[in-house]
């Protein structure tokens, strides 16, 4: 994390581990996982399949959305024992969901490694009304709940896992500058 | 010491607020040269300094009962203003005790505190408050100890824990902020809470504050002034209420600027809290109409100097921009081109 | 600040126990789970500065502590051991506390050896913390050692090494464990490659250095600014002999944990046992904590 926006690495194996849960929003592993000889564990979300729980397919779990996994990581590793690296991979949301659930269940920063992937929409925070906005693609946007328009800041809170934003045109209101879209 | 208090102030719609003549007089005023840049800056709090308001540990002035008035004001209206995570709990204690023991020292005549063993009693005449409580057993206070005592001494105030060789904002009581959120940042480490901040993090003020800090000792508490300006003597300039205050800002013009505008001077001191090992930081805000400011010589000088010749980077995040220039025609006539001595007293004796 | 000594008493033959009450009219300020007080002990020829970790809870009336005599002592434990006696008034500088469990943690397990087990007696004096101790000490020394734990305490004693199974003892923690151990250098080493080699994350296992080896040989400190040179001797660390010298250099932890008595060096290769250099730095040799470490070469050139 660089002072208050955090900065993500590339997915990879930490050889301090011993054992090594991977828990991903996608559907699909992360590749080049086969050749690996580390004791490794998949969760993976695949929506659909009509209520009924999934299947366990080549030692991946899939689970029927980002709620399952994260109530059932929470479960998981209140009974792990020491040795285990957790890794999330997905959307900016879902990783520091899963940080949340993995600090709460006693885990060290150390222990976590977060990799985001996919379209660089950010989760925003609106101080005003306390809601959350999720998905928001640029630095300006309506929240939907107190109609305030908002400046996205690049200040980010891991507790409440999403960005700072506060009214955009509190000095002058009306005078609303021209979103840009995020690129990181 | 003899403190008179003043009777009710507003700190927002009607603005009462204003200081006396010595109340300018003993103002911490936060620039002794005629330029000003970000330094880690930090002295030893001793009891004594350039004015009397560094003559107490925590600083009582008079406007204590109005700065209470508008705490509790805005607690009523947002009660997350003031939060402590759960494994801070001996930490609160440790911050009442200081803070208790240090009001009841430096002001008996507002603040007694007699203890027998672990029975304390604590009388604040000004707030009408006479305490009996069991040190250490939360049950036998109406809130929370932190909050307790933080209703009723003036400024801000964090409770940081200290591990993962760095410090985590994990509690606080803040009501009188320039524009930072406690419930957004309350569990940051160190250089997160400070990420807004441009460019002292690339000259390594930060990682050198935090290794000062690191090593702090019971007893041995340390101070700096950090300063900005608000519209109107507002305390609470909060990201939260920026919809409330922020069109004040736009207010400000040539004709309102002496009386409008205030210099806002936090003191900022920390204290290395025994028990729990935690950090107190307080921050403690002094505001003045720039008017008031004027009518000391050497800081109405001062004042031209250094706003005119501030970094626009630290203009900009200090939420200069919109009057920096009001302000510095406001200074102009004053200042006549004379050396000024470097330091922050106000060479003077009276208005 | 003054204290007095009130009560001496011996637990083992090497091993005492020293109780420290205020003067009339004067507090005790608390010292937190963890914290040390060094105190200043007059020897023959110089006043030895000695750190020692307060036993007693945080709210006593008095400050315990526990001091084992030293074989190859610099002199401090020798004089407490062999000159102190009751009613005799020290110089103690106020606690401080570079040990202090972390708060964070639901759960800790606590490793000790010998007279590391003195930071945690103040741990298990704490009235909510959920812990297991295990203790290491010779079996001679095991009723002595057992006499100063509350009553309760979840505690284990090993009189010898190999029923304590560190690894074993590692892989049933849940992950909201953290580690702390206090020990002679080889114990802490071993609970440190145990740890590394489970996997368990750094930063949660804590380490309270116990001095260790403080003598080696003896060595020139030329310094620079003052133009003096310093013999520091044998039995003394380059920090007792600036002090004897007369010189107040910025310390803390007398530990070589804290930083603060951080030197640079211009000339010569210092012989490091601190913990608070990282590896760069150390390899670098620009950098010495003169309370710990030494010089490999005879002499060694400080900017001071």
């Amino acid at each position: 994390m660089s002072a208050s926006r955090p900065l993500y690495a590339p997915f990879a194996l930490n050889p301090e581990g011993r054992a090594h849960l991977i828990v991903t929003s996608l559907p699909a592993a992360p590749e080049g996982l086969e050749d690996s000889l580390a004791n490794i564990e998949v969760w993976t979300v695949k929506h659909g399949g009509q209520g009924v729980p999934l299947p366990v397919i080549d030692g991946v779990r899939s689970w029927r959305s980002t709620t399952e996994l994260l109530a059932q990581l929470g479960h998981r590793l209140g009974r792990e024992a020491a040795g285990l690296r957790l890794y999330a991979i997905g959307s900016e949301a879902f990783v520091w969901d899963a940080y949340k659930t993995a600090i709460g269940a006693g885990l060290h920063p150390s222990e976590i490694s977060l990799h985001r992937s996919g379209a660089f929409v950010r989760r925003v925070y609106c101080t005003h009304c306390r809601s959350i906005i999720e998905d928001v693609p640029a630095n300006v946007v309506q929240c939907p709940t107190c109609e305030a328009h908002l400046f996205v800041r690049d200040h980010f809170s891991r507790r409440l896992a999403a960005f700072m934003g506060v009214k955009v045109d509190a000095e002058i209101p009306g005078e609303i500058p021209e979103p840009e879209v995020f690129t990181s | 010491m003899n403190l008179i208090l003043k009777s009710l102030e507003t700190y927002r719609d009607d603005y009462t607020f204003s200081n006396s003549d010595d109340a300018i007089l003993r103002f911490p005023f936060p620039f002794p040269d005629d330029n000003y840049m970000y330094a880690v800056n930090m002295e030893p709090h001793v009891r004594g300094g350039p004015s009397k308001a560094y003559d107490a540990v925590f600083d009582i002035d008079e406007h204590y009962i109005g700065d209470m008035n508008d705490r509790a004001l805005v607690l009523d209206q947002d009660p997350l203003r003031c939060q402590v995570l759960p494994h801070m709990a001996q930490a609160e204690w440790d911050a009442l005790e200081l803070i208790m023991d240090n009001l009841a020292t430096d002001f008996p005549e507002h603040f007694t505190l007699t203890k027998d063993g672990d029975a304390w009693h604590w009388v604040n005449k000004p707030l009408g408050i006479d305490q009996k409580f069991i040190f250490g057993r939360s049950e036998t206070l109406p809130c929370g100890p932190f909050e307790f005592i933080t209703r009723q001494a003036q400024g801000d105030f964090s409770l940081q824990d200290q591990r993962d060789n760095t410090l985590y904002m994990d509690g606080g009581m803040v009501t009188s902020q320039a524009d930072w959120s406690l419930n957004f940042d309350v569990g940051m480490a160190f250089h997160e809470w400070h990420g807004p901040v441009p460019l002292a993090h690339e000259s390594g003020v930060f990682d050198r504050a935090l290794q000062y800090l690191l090593r702090l000792q019971c007893g041995k508490p340390v101070r700096r002034l950090n300063w900005t300006m608000t519209a109107n003597p507002r305390l609470d300039t909060s990201p939260e209420n920026y919809p409330l205050w922020g069109p004040e800002k736009a207010a400000i013009n040539a004709e309102t600027v002496g009386h409008q505008l205030c210099l806002r001077v936090e003191l900022q001191t920390l204290y290395r809290l025994p028990r729990s090992n935690a950090i107190l930081f307080c921050i403690r805000g002094y505001l003045i109409r720039l008017e008031e400011l004027a009518r000391v010589e050497k800081w109405a000088v001062r004042m031209h100097r250094v706003i005119r010749d501030l970094h626009p980077k630290i203009a900009e995040y200090k939420g200069l921009v919109r009057y920096r220039e009001l302000v510095v025609n406001y200074f102009a006539p004053f200042d006549d081109g004379r050396a000024l001595n470097s330091g922050t007293s106000s060479e003077q004796d009276n208005i | 600040m003054k204290l007095k000594l009130t009560a001496i008493e011996a637990l083992t033959p090497g091993i005492s126990k020293f109780t420290l009450a205020p003067l009339e009219g004067t507090k005790l300020p608390p010292a937190g789970a963890g914290s040390h007080i060094v105190l200043e002990i007059p020897g023959p020829a110089r006043m030895w500065k000695n750190a020692y970790s307060i036993t007693s809870a945080s709210d006593a009336p008095v400050y315990e502590i526990i001091v084992r005599r030293v074989e190859k002592s610099r002199g401090g434990s020798a004089w407490l051991h062999n000159h102190a006696k009751a009613g005799d008034v020290l110089e103690v500088h106020s606690p401080q506390n570079l040990f202090a469990p972390v708060r964070l943690a639901k759960r800790h397990l606590l490793l000790s050896a010998g007279i590391g087990i003195t930071p945690f007696l103040s741990y298990l004096k704490l009235p909510d913390l959920a812990y297991e101790l295990h203790h290491c000490c010779k079996p001679e020394d095991e009723s002595a050692f057992a006499a100063l734990l509350p009553k309760g305490a979840n505690v284990t004693i090993h009189t010898s090494r190999h029923t304590l199974d560190v690894e074993a003892l590692l892989k049933r923690q849940k992950l909201d464990t953290h580690v702390s151990v206090c020990g002679p250098e080889s114990f802490m080493d071993m609970v440190l490659a145990t740890t590394a080699h489970v996997g368990w994350p750094r930063l949660k296992l804590h380490k309270e250095s116990f001095g260790g080896a403080t003598g080696g040989a003896p060595f020139s400190a030329v310094l620079k600014r003052s133009g003096v040179i310093l013999q520091v001797g044998p039995e003394e660390s380059l920090l007792d002999a600036l002090e004897a010298a007369n010189f107040s250099p910025p310390c803390l932890c007398r530990g070589g944990a804290c930083g603060e008595c951080k030197i640079t060096v211009l000339e010569g290769t210092p012989d490091h046992h601190d913990h608070y250099l990282s590896d760069v730095e150390k390899a670098a040799g620009n950098a010495i904590m003169i309370c710990v470490s030494r010089a490999k070469t005879s002499e060694l050139v400080l900017d001071f």
